[in-house]
């Protein structure tokens, strides 16, 4: 005994409601899923073409790192506000960050962003 | 009686729970304090009518936006629903704006109106607005065409066609409107109060929590609550569910 | 109306705004950031999509109501139906749940505040509140409103309790549950709104805020813009279609 007890058999216009909602919202979220899909293999991707090869040896010794982040535009307070939880913001110099003792994972973490140009050694 | 009674005795088994918690000691007092000062303090601005103030305040507000938007939103409705070729058309955008309803709107006031009771009353303004103009719009639009025609064979003119039937066939769904409005309006008031003025409920309790005074707190929030439960249920849907008994044709809400 | 003269309807009501918009941001004798040009909103649309602040705040804010909407019926949907299978339970929750569903969870922010500080767990706690409770208020209505009759029948037939409650109560009370999702995400949205403007670090809510006292003007239009679209997607893609959904299969129940 299942719940056709209580629906009356499934009519006409609730078989065309329940297609609608396959359709719709199935669509959307397949649609969704594809493109966050792609966006992470993307950055994923383009990651480490961000760090700029001088810092390989520093990256690959662990620890703590001192980076100059460069930006495609002056940081905004949005933006020292964030590299606060990655590091010390020591200044910023145009479109460039100074960010101090910087854990080796978290280097990897911001050349994620998308809106990050270069990581340097400084 | 019995009624009554029922209402009440949640409450009273509530307040009970509450004391016991306060005198367990298992809170400090300044998260909880008991009812006895909740009550004591309610009393104190009572008195001093520090209540009435903010209260009147808050309650001033909602009138001022329903009296500014509720006839001006009637009218667009009205309108707009008459029109064939905008109706269909402007019936989704409304509907965004509705969604877009509220405290979105605060900085934009702010930077129009500076900080004050005009930027506060402003968000009453166009979420009242919004929701009955386009809760109007909808049930102009669904008033039954036939109706329309049968006032304009018996040689009724469009002023007729108005007052007589359109009105009345969407009076259910103005006053749906109305109500949401008021209650989508009510909480984004409190809100707005607590960020861009000096005087309401929603400043009152705002500004008690920089003075930790939570025994001020508690009796804003309970006034908050009792005021919108007493209007909703008290005058809202009564007034709703009788022009739906009155002149139900069709009734859609809108949010 | 056929879809060519909707579009030209819409076309013309488009470029009609916007060419009035446009002109009144060039000629109006105030200074530039009070009414900044469709162009301008564009622009910090870029702008910020460029800056990666506008991905981030719009994630934060989606994650915070997703979030609340998840736990909002894993929670609230189980508690409404047991409440709703007792009639003495029903009885006396039924006017707690009206009064604590009248105070928004913003009212309790100032509380949340003295309690946990300014932080997430404030956020979360305010937004998570008000989606939570017209979730259960609507699944205890939903139960109580399935005809008896269903419930003697199974009830005769040797059914448990629990076998009841999962063939005919839920089912029945689904259109109502659907139904308390919508209002509590529609009143939880704006709450999320409202509580990043009182908590601000980050999110739309913050996003508009901030940039006020900076003139900013074009960015909190943008935000206001992104605010609504954002609901409307939601709305239009899962919570219609949920309701219209259970409604058509389960609709035992006059809405």
């Amino acid at each position: 005994m299942g719940a056709r007890v209580a629906d009356g058999g499934l009519s006409v216009a609730g078989r065309r409601a329940l297609a609608v909602l396959r359709h719709r919202t199935a669509a959307f979220l397949l649609a969704a899923a594809l493109l966050w899909g792609g966006w992470q293999a993307f950055l994923g991707l383009s990651a480490p073409g961000r760090i700029d090869a001088a810092l390989g040896p520093a990256l690959a010794r662990g620890g703590l790192v001192n980076v100059r982040v460069t930006l495609g535009f002056a940081p905004e307070d949005f933006h020292t506000r964030l590299f606060q939880d990655y590091g010390v913001v020591r200044g910023v110099e145009g479109p460039t960050l100074l960010l101090n003792r910087v854990r080796t994972e978290d280097v990897r973490r911001i050349a994620r962003f998308y809106w990050v140009r270069r990581i340097a050694p400084q | 009686m019995r009624a009554g009674v029922r209402g009440v005795l949640p409450f009273a088994v509530l307040v009970l729970a509450w004391a016991a918690l306060a005198r367990s000691g298992w809170l400090p007092p300044v998260f909880l304090p008991p009812p006895a000062e909740v009550a004591r303090t309610a009393g104190e601005m009572l008195a001093d009518g520090s209540l009435w103030a903010h209260v009147g305040a808050s309650l001033g507000r909602v009138a001022l936006g329903l009296a500014v938007s509720v006839p001006l939103a009637v009218t667009a409705g009205v309108f707009v629903g008459l029109n064939r070729r905008l109706a269909p058309v402007l019936e989704p955008i409304a509907g965004f704006f509705n969604s877009l309803s509220g405290i979105a709107w605060l900085p934009l006031a702010i930077t129009w109106f500076g900080l004050g009771w005009l930027s506060v009353t402003f968000i009453l303004f166009n979420t009242i607005f919004f929701l009955v103009f386009f809760n109007t719009l909808v049930g102009v639009r669904t008033v039954p065409r036939i109706l329309e025609q049968a006032v304009r064979t018996l040689g009724g003119r469009r002023r007729h066609l108005i007052l007589q039937v359109l009105i009345p066939g969407a009076l259910p769904s103005i006053v749906t409107g109305i109500r949401l409005g008021v209650g989508f309006g009510w909480r984004a008031l409190i809100a707005a109060e607590m960020i861009a003025t000096t005087t309401g409920l929603g400043y009152l309790i705002y500004d008690a929590a920089n003075f930790h005074r939570t025994d001020t707190i508690l009796v804003g929030i309970i006034a908050i609550g009792t005021l919108w439960l007493a209007t909703d249920r008290l005058l809202l849907i009564p007034v709703e569910r009788w022009t739906v008994e009155r002149w139900g044709l069709v009734s859609r809400t809108g949010v | 109306m056929g879809w060519r003269a909707a579009l030209a309807t819409w076309a013309a009501l488009l470029g009609g705004v916007l060419a009035a918009w446009s002109l009144a941001a060039a000629t109006l004798p105030m200074p530039a950031y009070v009414l900044p040009p469709p162009t301008a909103v564009l622009e910090a649309l870029v702008d910020l999509a460029r800056k990666g602040i506008l991905p981030t705040y719009v994630g934060e804010s989606l994650r915070r109501i997703v979030q609340a909407a998840l736990v909002a019926v894993a929670v609230g949907v189980p508690a409404g139906v047991l409440l709703g299978m007792s009639r003495r339970a029903a009885e006396f929750s039924y006017p707690l749940l009206s009064f604590f569903q009248s105070v928004s969870g913003i009212a309790w922010l100032p509380l949340m505040l003295i309690w946990f500080g300014f932080g997430e767990r404030t956020i979360l706690i305010a937004v998570n509140y008000t989606v939570l409770f017209p979730v259960v208020f609507n699944a205890l209505l939903g139960v109580r409103s399935v005809p008896q009759i269903y419930v003697n029948a199974l009830r005769t037939l040797g059914a448990s309790r629990w076998r009841i409650a999962w063939a005919v109560l839920l089912p029945g009370a689904l259109p109502s549950i659907a139904t308390g999702v919508r209002l509590g995400l529609a009143y939880g949205w704006r709450a999320l709104i409202a509580a990043e403007m009182l908590v601000g670090a980050n999110g739309l809510g913050f996003m508009i805020f901030s940039a006020q006292p900076f003139h900013l003007t074009a960015r909190i239009m943008l935000g206001m813009g992104i605010i609504g679209v954002l609901w409307t997607l939601l709305d239009y893609f899962f919570l219609r279609p949920l309701e219209d959904a259970t409604i058509a299969r389960w609709g035992l129940v006059q809405r």
